[in-house]
């Protein structure tokens, strides 16, 4: 397990950029939310993210919202080292005293870094997990990159995990692609918090859920999340997640922070025009 | 027109000393050299046309014809048996082109020993290199098709989901099944594939006395264990690596401790060692002693 960190957040990011294309001086002028689009007219490069900042405090859950395009998917995965972002830096309290940019690091050690301190829970669970090896080895998986050399103690861990995400214990040996899509995102859950990570990074994860199923998830995502006291990162384009699951909200369009601060604030009382038009819509 | 007509043809031999030229040899040897830096790295090198076909020991053969020079004592052995076909045929091409070197099947007398999937009995020393045939040599190919990926995964030391195979494995059989060629890590850093050796070798590399080389003619990759390197079979802690046991002793020398394989005979099948030469070996003393 991993000690919480000591700083104030255990997670910062500054300045995270990402674009696709070779990229021109008029490319961060000419898009975001004002101009609203995310492709440079000029050079056709696609600014997926740009200026993207905030803390996550340790134990915190910080939510990201926004339509699709709007690049909050992509900073999940910048932070996951599924993308290489073109700019920015991000720290996380657990490496290296807070103070080791996790985007410059060599891909040895950001792979020990994605095994030891990150969880990541994907939309699909094809992402996530192998659904051909049992669900049993799924977990495994993440405990024997981390070094864990004995079967019975895998097996045993494997166990009070899946039992926590409420998978019967007859599961596990067994595929997931023969399991329901509420119980491949909860394998998923429980292969990415194997480890004890400090932060976990979910991506849209109830999105592909039918409502009850959904409630079912965000329950134990809610409980595991209180008693590991793991910070979280979650990024939805459904309100109604984020209002439960996290104290603070980032709003995200065309690449770009537009609004951020305490969820009740956002969902009280938005500020810009996009998070009024969100909010209305989920009141109506 | 057959070999040694070729090998006849035109001034002297008509080929070179160990039938590759000596700039191939050059390139071969310091692919090796590289391979013996980084015990268990794969080292891809330029794999030369031989008068075999590529998937029937050239590796191994390119290796040994790289290495082979006057005063070497060559055995070559196929599953630990010198008569076989592969091995007759291989020792042959090497007697005809290396004009000088010895040929013998007594493991104590050979400098260079090729071999298909087996490690003599008879204990090696510090003065011979075993020289192995290797298929495939890519020991994460079991759980990744894709080249990219399993370069990546050696080069970042990834190998979770080597171990989620062995796992899955021992929940499903209760037991590892995997029989012949199965992963070691060599010198705490490489996953590598042992070539399909049976486990009973396996743990004989680990600190061996002797240099091992490992050569993929048809995947054109080379690779190493140095002396006293650490070669270690994945195992669980719980589930330690265990090698094939013998219920009967050798069915014709009588030995308990060397690795016994099944012989279809005329009337039933007999089980002998698979190292020939150690199995002539251990008869001749015993009735010597008798």
């Amino acid at each position: 397990m991993n000690v919480a960190p000591a700083g104030p957040w255990a997670l910062r990011v500054v300045g995270l950029g990402k674009w696709f294309g070779p990229g021109c001086d008029a490319c961060l002028a000419e898009t975001g939310p004002e101009a609203g689009r995310s492709t440079c007219p000029r050079c056709g490069t696609v600014v997926a993210c740009a200026g993207v900042s905030f803390d996550l405090r340790p134990g915190g859950v910080l939510g990201i919202v926004g339509e699709s395009g709007s690049g909050k998917t992509t900073v999940l995965r910048c932070l996951n080292g599924d993308l290489t972002p073109s700019e920015g830096i991000a720290l996380l309290g657990s490496v290296g005293g807070g103070e080791r940019d996790i985007f410059t690091v060599s891909s040895q050690e950001r792979r020990q870094i994605r095994n030891f301190h990150l969880g990541m829970v994907y939309q699909s669970a094809r992402e996530g997990l192998n659904l051909r090896i049992s669900a049993g080895g799924n977990i495994a998986e993440r405990l024997l990159a981390a070094e864990w050399r004995e079967v019975a103690a895998i097996r045993r861990r494997a166990l009070t995990l899946l039992e926590r995400m409420e998978v019967p214990r007859s599961r596990m040996d067994q595929p997931p692609a023969t399991f329901s899509g509420g119980m491949q995102q909860r394998v998923q859950i429980a292969k990415a918090i194997a480890n004890g990570p400090s932060v976990v990074l979910l991506d849209e994860m109830t999105s592909g859920l039918d409502v009850s199923v959904q409630a079912g998830v965000l329950d134990l995502i809610q409980e595991i999340q209180r008693a590991e006291r793991m910070a979280m990162l979650v990024v939805s384009h459904d309100l109604g997640v984020v209002r439960l699951l996290c104290e603070r909200t980032i709003v995200m369009k065309n690449g770009r922070i537009v609004e951020a601060g305490l969820t009740d604030q956002i969902l009280e009382d938005p500020q810009h025009p996009y998070t009024q038009l969100l909010v209305s819509s989920i009141n109506a | 027109m057959d070999l040694r007509t070729l090998a006849s043809l035109g001034s002297g031999t008509g080929y070179n000393f160990g039938f590759l030229d000596e700039l191939s040899k050059k390139a071969v040897r310091r692919a090796l050299l590289k391979a013996i830096a980084i015990p268990g790295y794969q080292v891809p090198f330029g794999s030369r046309e031989l008068p075999i076909a590529r998937g029937w020991g050239t590796g191994g053969l390119q290796i040994t014809l790289s290495l082979v020079g006057q005063g070497d004592v060559v055995k070559v052995i196929d599953q630990g048996a010198d008569e076989s076909v592969n091995a007759v045929n291989l020792r042959r091409l090497i007697e005809r082109t290396s004009p000088g070197v010895g040929l013998t099947t007594f493991t104590r007398e050979a400098t260079i020993i090729q071999t298909r999937h087996r490690i003599p009995e008879t204990p090696l020393q510090a003065h011979q290199i075993l020289v192995f045939q290797v298929p495939l040599p890519e020991p994460l190919r079991v759980v990744e098709p894709r080249e990219e990926e399993t370069r990546r995964m050696h080069a970042e030391a990834d190998y979770s989901r080597m171990w989620v195979a062995l796992y899955e494995d021992l929940v499903r059989h209760g037991r590892i099944t995997r029989a012949a060629g199965y992963p070691v890590l060599v010198n705490g850093r490489h996953v590598m594939s042992p070539s399909p050796i049976p486990r009973w070798d396996v743990p004989r590399l680990h600190q061996a006395e002797f240099l091992s080389l490992f050569g993929a003619g048809r995947e054109k990759r080379v690779y190493a264990v140095p002396p006293w390197t650490d070669v270690e079979p994945l195992a669980f802690t719980d589930h330690p690596f265990t090698v094939e046991r013998f219920d009967e002793p050798c069915a014709r020398c009588g030995s308990r401790t060397s690795y016994l394989t099944v012989i279809p005979d005329e009337r039933s099948t007999r089980v002998v060692c698979s190292d020939t030469e150690y199995c002539d070996e251990h008869l001749a003393l015993q009735e010597a002693s008798r």
